[in-house]
């Protein structure tokens, strides 16, 4: 028999676990990224044609003492190769952090954050943004502006379908999302085909990669990212009650229907933004909540930001890989999170038998 | 505290479910929700805590309108242990019994030491403390069901719903879940409003019963007030017979199948001359088939005799543990002679019922065809020191011997189609399809 104390203790217990998860994954974050922006072509670690920056130089420029290096490998490592890795972290943790939410909404292990017609019409609004007559500067961001617009309004556009006398049953939402996501596969393979010169180009965005990372991205992308991420893990409750289904989370307190509203449209905004930048990245979103479920449990006051932290540091990591094992090519980073991440995840379900939710 | 029901219908699509609804319960009461399948039990807990809104009516808590409670509110007021709870994710049962607390932490709060405290207490009175760290999906359904009671108590509610607890518990798990639920009831004087399929748990535990008919309340009030037998039949179309528990004084309600087949429709009258229980269940046999059963003489309080009550059998009672006088054996002759066949069952006989046997041999002389039934030998079954069986010899010459109810059930039945096929070859005027009936109304009239 437990005595007096224990609930505080078995709670203070799971509080420490709590902390002790998130510092981990924390540290490990930090030490990583400080870590890739070592890794690269011409290093200090990492593929070389011929000139190589030493050690001493790249720690020194991370450290704020670049005088006395030469400008090139400042702007190698500070303005190329930081930008990117951070904008591979904010990618992944809007990835992870919004297909834990979806596997939550819809109960359904294999939602993640493209399950209702994200990514579809973000490939149709990329696709589509090269038809239009811009100029080069503003072309850049054409691109991105019209994957959001695409990504978000595709999600409304299921929702309003699902949408039947004033209730929305997620079942409906989840086909719904499969009806409109292969209607927009069409009309996307059919401007890919009428795209011509841009094909290349739309190719490697559908593939997904961190090719446009720039600080003026990671500055567009930080804001809409961290603030929907940080309003994510306010709804930990609620997913935690509505994974015991709609009625009992009823019991317990919480609007559903409306709770359901509004994690759609911040999954969509944050996952939508991530898209937008760095095209259609695979598996972040599905294998990373899964990983961390087993490895920390179905409590969403925990999977939440465990998911977010480990994606932000799985994607920037296999982007390291991505851009440097090949140099001076590189593999786009969506398949590369497919080829690692798939026979992994395959291992994890062979090796653990825990419930999928 | 007062939850009150007024004019409350609803419908789903087009089919209406509840019609009318109204009642209230107060304080520290216990009301069972009881009806056939689909008569709208699970639906009035729905509209009883907003998973549903009616579209008529109102449900009123202390005098407010359930719709202007927001969920949270509800949350604090109502708790629902909804029926076999399924819970797919591995949420430890501390975890799952601390979402009771969800509408009091919010959406910014964080959980607090009163919080823990008052999912140990749950925890506690639910006996489930010593589980809070195993895994939910691993637990006993019996378990599982007090967990999910601990959550709604978590809600610190001062109304809990329950739909069918006791479904899938087994009957000592039943008997702790409804204690439990009690224990709360009158101890933290929470209200109960549980929906129950065991007519015999409710009537034992529920302050009130309310019985449910096609969305309509059929009857309301003290359990044996609206759990009798016309009422049953009624609304389950199930015949049963209402008595009291002999340990716990409490209603019992015993079903039994009452199989009206039309291929066996006979209207022959059959006389029990029975006691002690030996001919409660050939009574129900035969008026299976459509026979008419009478009975006596039986002492009141004899099973028999309040078997026969209870199916509405015509039986001629004697005053209990008395001799039986010479009124009852008169009432009994003429029962016996308006009957076309009679059954003496193996009852014990004694001084007290000896005439009952008298009352057989009479019938033999009114050469009224009788079967005795003889699974035990009369040696063991008299108490008259011999009498009795003289009075068994001298039947058994002229009676149909049969070695038990079942046997005794074939032998009468087989007399009447016997009865039946000697006529048609002699009225081959008359239309199959009626011969049966006639054949049968001649019997009687024989």
């Amino acid at each position: 028999m437990i005595g007096e104390e224990t609930i505080v203790s078995l709670f203070e217990r799971k509080r420490h676990r709590w902390r002790l998860t998130i510092a981990a994954l924390s540290i490990a974050l930090t030490l990583a990224i400080f870590f890739m922006t070592l890794v690269g072509s011409m290093g200090p670690i990492g593929p070389s044609g011929g000139e190589r920056i030493p050690l001493q130089a790249a720690l020194d420029i991370l450290f704020g003492e670049s005088e006395n290096w030469p400008e090139n490998f400042r702007a190698i490592i500070m303005d190329i190769r930081l930008p990117r890795i951070l904008l591979g972290v904010l990618v992944g943790c809007s990835l992870a952090v919004s297909g834990a939410v979806m596997q939550g909404v819809f109960k359904n292990p294999m939602a993640d954050p493209y399950i209702i017609g994200l990514s579809a019409g973000a490939a149709v609004g990329a696709s589509a943004s090269t038809f239009l007559p811009l100029k080069q500067d503003i072309g850049m961001y054409a691109l991105p502006l019209m994957a959001f617009i695409g990504a978000t309004s595709t999600v409304f556009l299921v929702y309003q379908i699902a949408k039947s006398r004033g209730r929305t049953r997620v079942e409906t939402l989840l086909l719904s999302g499969i009806a409109v996501g292969s209607f927009l596969a069409a009309v996307t393979s059919f401007l890919l085909y009428l795209s011509g010169q841009q094909f290349r180009f739309l190719f490697f965005w559908l593939l997904g990669g961190l090719w446009m990372a720039s600080w003026k991205v990671v500055w567009i992308v930080f804001p809409v990212i961290s603030i929907g991420t940080v309003l994510l893990q306010l709804f930990a409750r609620d997913l935690n009650a509505m994974l015991l289904g709609e009625e009992q989370a009823t019991h317990l307190g919480i609007d559903v229907k409306k709770v359901e509203k509004i994690l759609l449209a911040l999954t969509s905004l944050v996952a939508g933004t991530a898209v937008a930048f760095s095209g259609i990245i695979g598996f972040v979103g599905l294998i990373i909540p899964h990983m961390m479920r087993i490895r920390v449990g179905p409590n969403h006051t925990l999977l939440l930001p465990a998911s977010t932290l480990a994606g932000g540091l799985f994607l920037a990591s296999v982007d390291t890989v991505a851009r440097t094992i090949i140099a001076p090519t590189e593999i786009p980073v969506g398949v590369l999170t497919a080829l690692c991440g798939a026979p992994f995840f395959a291992y994890l379900l062979r090796k653990s038998r825990r419930v999928w939710l | 505290m007062r939850l009150e029901i007024r004019g409350l219908s609803f419908s789903y699509e087009s089919t209406p479910i509840l019609k009318n609804v109204a009642f209230s319960v107060g304080q520290g009461e216990f009301l069972g929700v009881m009806g056939p399948n689909g008569s709208g039990k699970t639906t009035l807990l729905r509209c009883m805590c907003k998973v549903l809104e009616p579209r008529v009516g109102t449900v009123l808590i202390d005098g407010r309108d359930l719709r202007r409670f927001t969920r949270d509110e509800i949350a604090k007021t109502v708790g629902v242990v909804p029926q076999i709870p399924t819970v797919d994710a591995a949420f430890t049962v501390f975890e799952i019994v601390l979402m009771g607390r969800a509408s009091h932490i919010g959406r910014f709060g964080a959980e607090s030491a009163r919080d823990l405290e008052v999912v140990e207490e749950a925890l506690k009175m639910t006996d489930t403390l010593h589980l809070a760290d195993r895994t939910f999906d691993e637990l006993s359904g019996g378990e599982r069901q007090r967990v999910i009671i601990a959550r709604a108590l978590a809600q610190e509610p001062r109304v809990l719903l329950l739909d069918e607890p006791t479904v899938h518990l087994d009957i000592k798990y039943q008997l702790e879940l409804l204690e439990l639920i009690e224990r709360l009831n009158k101890q933290i004087g929470i209200v109960i409003v549980a929906v129950f399929h065991d007519l015999n748990l409710a009537s034992q535990h529920c302050d009130s019963i309310i019985l449910l008919h096609n969305g309509r309340i059929e009857a309301i009030g003290a359990p044996e007030r609206v759990l009798t037998p016309e009422s049953i039949r009624r609304i389950y179309g199930v015949d049963v017979v209402v008595k009291r528990h002999p340990v716990t004084n409490a209603l019992h309600v015993a079903p039994y199948l009452s199989k009206k087949s039309d291929r066996l429709k006979s209207r022959a009258t059959v006389h029990l001359v029975c006691g002690g229980g030996s001919g409660s269940v050939l009574m129900n046999l035969l008026l299976e088939r459509g026979m008419t059963v009478t009975a006596g003489v039986l002492n009141v309080l004899d099973t028999d005799y309040e078997t026969a009550r209870s199916l509405g059998l015509s039986v001629v009672g004697e005053i209990p543990f008395s001799m039986i006088t010479d009124e009852s054996f008169a009432a009994n002759l003429a029962l016996i002679e308006q009957s076309n066949i009679l059954v003496l069952t193996d009852f014990p006989i004694g001084p007290g019922n000896l005439r009952n046997l008298q009352a057989v041999e009479e019938a033999l002389k009114k050469s009224i065809p009788v079967f005795v039934i003889e699974s035990t030998p009369d040696q063991q079954r008299d108490f008259t020191g011999g009498i009795a069986l003289e009075y068994m010899a001298r039947l058994k010459k002229k009676a149909i011997v049969v070695r038990s109810t079942k046997e005794c059930l074939q032998a009468i039945i087989d007399l009447q189609e016997q009865a039946c096929s000697l006529k048609p070859k002699e009225l081959n005027t008359s239309s199959p399809k009626n011969t049966e009936n006639i054949e049968a109304s001649e019997l009687v009239n024989e």
